[in-house]
């Protein structure tokens, strides 16, 4: 079932690159918890439970300046399109993945799914994820350059948000990955890269971080950062 | 535990939500499939669909390429829904019985 799973969002990722849009998006979500093995390689590292919904970050402005028919593109693959929730998000749906498109929200914030007319979906707005879209690493694999958050980013972005969380679960998942990337930053001695990317985000955000990971008594980091 | 539980809860919804596409999407393909006969060195279509037990034949005569497409097209996807809503089914059961504990699957 892995194996399967990891097979076709290969293929997913494949074809992304071969319509020339891979560049435009970035791999966020579990899965790219998944691809931090290859950058943790000479540790141990082993990715954390994930669902098997594969998410893209189109950053905006977004690059992407060819059309490309998505639900066409994967169809296939047995891809079917989904419309979620009232407002009608776009999901593409297979037994394997589910992928799912989402954007930085700005301003006042919306909740009617943001249109991307080139790449024949819609994506869901969301907060702070510019920071991720600002603090990217590529990792090669199957000759595709795959872009994904810089671990530092994930990691701080989840403690972000986890808080705001309605599903205390989730908050729970986004605990437990925030803190098992840290520690292998930690472990890696990558802890300079730790405390860049805590100095480029705004004051207010960098308390965020800060009360999360005092409620989570992780005092270690807090003075790692400080 | 609470956090896996969850994973299974929202991995079991999307499934059902996945199987109801799938037999929304079979019901939406063309009915039948597309046979040629060759009648004194021509081709002509029928579409044979089964009803109950027989199988009955619509006769459609010379088509345009694009319909033949259109049937072939049908017909891969038809194979790959099929497969796909199977996988969903096992799925489901299998979401169903690991949230239900010890109780039999």
């Amino acid at each position: 079932m892995e194996k399967k799973k990891y097979e076709l969002c290969l293929e997913v990722l494949k074809r992304f690159q071969k319509a020339g849009i891979l560049d435009g998006l970035i791999l966020i979500g579990s899965w790219s918890l998944y691809f931090y093995q290859y950058y943790f390689s000479h540790t141990d590292f082993t990715p954390s439970i994930r669902t098997r919904d594969l998410n893209f970050l189109v950053p905006l402005p977004s690059i992407i300046r060819q059309k490309t028919d998505i639900p066409e593109l994967l169809k296939d693959l047995g891809f079917l399109l989904d419309f979620r929730g009232s407002k009608g998000y776009i999901k593409l749906q297979n037994p394997d993945l589910i992928v799912e498109f989402l954007v930085p929200e700005r301003g006042r914030g919306t909740d009617k799914p943001y249109k991307l007319p080139n790449l024949g979906v819609n994506a869901q707005a969301l907060r702070f994820l510019d920071f991720l879209a600002d603090n990217i690493i590529k990792i090669k694999i199957d000759n595709m350059s795959i872009i994904v958050p810089h671990p530092a980013a994930f990691a701080l972005h989840k403690l972000i948000i986890f808080k705001r969380r309605t599903k205390s679960e989730k908050a729970e998942k986004d605990k437990e990955q925030a803190l098992m990337v840290i520690d292998y930053l930690i472990k890696t001695k990558a802890e300079a890269e730790l405390k860049r990317t805590f100095n480029s985000m705004p004051k207010k955000w960098q308390n965020k971080v800060l009360d999360s990971l005092k409620s989570l008594d992780r005092l270690d980091i807090i003075t790692l950062l400080g | 535990m609470a956090v896996i539980k969850s994973v299974l809860r929202e991995e079991l919804q999307n499934s059902i939500r996945m199987k109801r596409s799938y037999e929304k999407a079979l019901k939406k393909l063309p009915k039948g499939a597309l046979v040629a006969r060759s009648i004194k060195g021509h081709k002509y279509f029928y579409i044979a669909e089964r009803k109950g037990v027989k199988v009955a034949y619509k006769y459609k005569g010379k088509v345009n390429d694009a319909f033949i497409n259109k049937y072939a097209e049908a017909k891969a996807l038809r194979a790959k829904y099929r497969n796909l809503l199977s996988k969903v089914k096992v799925q489901i059961a299998f979401l169903k019985g690991s949230l239900r504990g010890k109780k039999e699957i």
